[in-house]
């Protein structure tokens, strides 16, 4: 019965997808498209160069891109779903150390000591680009706007780290995880309103040092004061000034 | 993002009895208490598929809060009318051998749910759960307190079926202790000749003092069950059940159409089947229930459903949050359900799973640590949509299409074609008005919405495991 049922099915609602590029086009998302296309560098003369850019994926749920102390080859871009990165700390605990979107790099943090200090596991389906490091950096040294962007991407990617390390209540840890995702997925062209938290809650709770209960109290608070709207895992900000507001001293913004 | 529907107060209040066009749609078809319905869960769903996704159901932002079912499948003498589960016996050693299993089910299942969600709802169903004396119900309530977070607001709804032959005035009152705020009373028909028939003597004063109990133990609410199209039953006889379960004003009415299948429970080969009332008597009587019962003030819910103005059911139906579920309708409808005990069925996530249905199978898996998981479905996008359908006929009758185009990203004509066709067929006979706007089941159809629902139904000419049966539409 599929190909019927199949049938009246319109295309999924604006997800945070990546509009995939194709042999000479990059990706809407890619980090590094839009500095090589100012170098009038397309993805053809980027292979000339030896630097190829390499779709990989799909990653199943619960499957691993690397694990920590896994040699370090290369840095990745999230084409579609989403990466969580952990690790396992001296008592065996989990701890969650971020969740990347479509457009993020993910591997950044293993440049020195060459070694990936953590684990990099896929929350849904998950589709990447691998960008071999070496080609980078000899490609960085023929675009030196390659190198820049690389250089914004590590500060941003150290800046991100430390959001959390504040005193905050769980009230500004929430705000401030939701408006932050909204920001990061609007950047990339998807809804700045509407979410989909595909990580699971003990991950959100881990990730904002909270308890899982405590993730859920603060949520059902909110969706009764009519800030936000939730309906399984997707969640609408349905009033993004307000929690902006609650997430300002996190956020800086 | 959550669709509230407003079916007027004129097509809710006025369901119009049409004897002919209903005569004419008598069929067999599902009851819909599921989508899909249990004859097509797969016996490939087991322990570790459910365990997978009880946990995985921990894992929402806002985890749904949870509904227990726990089913007591003994009863002291059998009705002959009877399609449940159920083991006749009297020896209350037997309900103990089971009460031990039961707990350590409860044992099992408990810890894969989250400690935060709360049990909002509690069902006790059967067989006969005052089968249990007022001591083991006692214990199964602090069995489900330990190992569940039971919830302590006013609002939870914890329900029990009651037998009232079996049940004083004390009983019911140590219920109401015990948290107990609803009660559900079997009554079928006050007719002796009828009685006499199904095997099952029970007198007003019994049926009138458990009631009495129970408002006395401020109970919230009282249902009664009732059956037409028993042997022996008239028109005059069950007029005046109906007038006396009236005066007894319990906040809900199920008023269940009797389903002949004696090749499928054994229970009915007892019953003598050339007493059974004729297909026009059958309808006659339904005619006098919806009648009376309109006069008396309950309002049509839908399906075997009727209820008081005040009652909850119906402000769900107004507020657009009824939901269909095991018992018929339910209030609680954004729960995980939880069935505990034989033949018990969950509905977990977007899956619905079976309990073993014998006591051998069921004890033999709990014995050895397992929980006892024997069939279930992973519902497919196609299931859930379908679900979501036919729901929202159920319960209100009218599907706004816009709404459901964008909540379900489909495109209504398209994606159900088919559905439509046969729509239109029904539309021609009156029993549903279609609009581009909408699909409104006609004051004429609400007594027919099994027919209606069974537009939507993807699996009835699907293959499945074993034969099934379904009763007849009316």
């Amino acid at each position: 019965m599929s190909e019927a049922m199949r049938a009246g099915k319109l295309a999924p609602a604006p997800s945070p997808i990546a509009d995939d590029g194709d042999a000479v086009r990059f990706c809407s998302t890619c980090a590094f498209g839009a500095v090589c296309q100012e170098y009038g560098v397309d993805k053809i003369a980027l292979n000339e160069l030896h630097c190829l850019v390499e779709h990989v994926g799909p990653f199943r749920q619960g499957e691993h891109l690397f694990r920590t102390n896994d040699p370090f080859g290369a840095i990745y871009a999230v084409r579609a779903g989403m990466v969580k990165t952990y690790i396992d700390d001296e008592l065996g605990r989990e701890q969650v150390l971020g969740f990347y979107l479509p457009g993020e790099m993910v591997g950044l943090n293993a440049i020195y000591p060459a070694r990936y200090p953590c684990n990099a596991v896929a929350l849904d389906t998950v589709y990447l680009c691998r960008f071999s490091f070496p080609a980078m950096v000899t490609l960085a040294t023929r675009l030196p706007g390659v190198q820049q962007q690389l250089f914004r991407l590590l500060s941003k990617d150290i800046g991100t780290a430390s959001l959390l390390g504040g005193d905050f209540s769980a009230d500004e840890r929430l705000a401030a995880f939701m408006v932050d995702l909204a920001d990061r997925y609007s950047a990339r062209g998807f809804s700045a309103t509407r979410l989909r938290l595909t990580m699971p809650r003990g991950d959100i709770a881990n990730y904002l040092r909270l308890a899982a209960e405590t993730v859920s109290r603060v949520l059902r608070r909110f969706r009764d004061q009519g800030l936000i709207a939730v309906e399984g895992r997707e969640v609408e900000l349905t009033n993004p000034v307000e929690l902006r507001h609650l997430a300002r001293c996190v956020l800086h913004r | 993002m959550i669709a509230v529907q407003h079916l007027p107060r004129s097509a809710a209040t006025a369901a119009r009895f049409d004897a002919e066009l209903i005569a004419r749609y008598d069929g067999n078809g599902p009851r819909y208490t599921s989508y899909p319905t249990a004859p097509h869960f797969r016996s490939d769903f087991r322990e570790a598929d459910y365990m997978a996704l009880a946990r995985a159901s921990n894992e929402d932002p806002i985890p749904r809060r949870l509904s227990l079912y726990v089913h007591v499948p003994f009863c002291f003498s059998p009705c002959f009318y009877c399609g449940c589960t159920r083991i006749i016996t009297r020896e209350r050693a037997k309900g103990e051998a089971y009460m031990q299993r039961l707990y350590r089910e409860i044992e099992l299942t408990a810890p894969l749910f989250d400690r935060d969600r709360r049990v909002v709802q509690l069902h006790l169903g059967g067989g006969t759960p005052n089968f249990l004396d007022a001591g083991q119900m006692g214990e199964l309530i602090e069995s489900l307190a330990q190992h569940f977070s039971l919830s302590t607001e006013p609002s939870r709804e914890f329900g029990i079926e009651l037998d009232p032959r079996y049940a004083d005035a004390d009983y019911v009152r140590a219920l109401g202790e015990l948290g107990f705020n609803r009660l559900s009373v079997g009554i079928q028909d006050f007719d002796p000749a009828v009685q006499e028939a199904v095997n099952r003597h029970q007198s007003e004063a019994q049926t009138a003092a458990a009631i009495e109990a129970a408002r006395a133990a401020g109970f919230r609410s009282v249902s009664v069950d009732l059956i037409y199209g028993l042997p022996n039953q008239t028109l005059a006889g069950f007029a005046s059940t109906l007038r006396s379960v009236i005066a007894l004003r319990p906040d809900r009415i199920a008023a269940y159409s009797y389903a002949h299948l004696p090749e499928l429970f054994k229970a009915q080969r007892q019953l003598d089947a050339s007493l059974l009332p004729d297909a026009a008597t059958k309808l006659a009587l339904l005619g006098e229930t919806v009648e009376m019962l309109d006069a008396a003030g309950y309002r049509y819910i839908g399906m075997d459903h009727f209820a008081l103005p005040g009652d909850e059911l119906v402000r769900a139906q107004d507020n657009g949050t009824l939901q269909r579920n095991f018992q018929g309708y339910s209030t609680h409808g954004d729960c995980d359900i939880i069935g505990l005990g034989m033949s018990a069925i969950s509905r977990v996530g977007d899956s619905y799973s079976q309990n073993a249905k014998d006591l051998v199978g069921y004890y033999a898996a709990v014995d050895h640590g397992h929980l006892p998981t024997v069939r279930g479905l992973r519902l497919s996008d196609d299931d859930l949509i379908r679900r979501d359908a036919i729901n929202r006929l159920m319960c209100h009758g009218a599907i706004d299409l816009r709404d459901f185009e964008a909540q379900h990203r489909i495109d209504f004509a398209v994606y159900f074609a088919g559905s439509l066709d046969r729509l239109h067929e029904l539309a021609e006979d009156g029993l549903v008005q279609l609009t581009p706007e909408r699909i409104l089941v006609t004051p004429r159809g609400r007594f027919l919405l099994r027919t209606v629902a069974m537009a939507f139904d993807a699996w009835l000419s699907a293959p499945r495991e074993g034969a099934v049966r379904y009763s007849r539409t009316i």
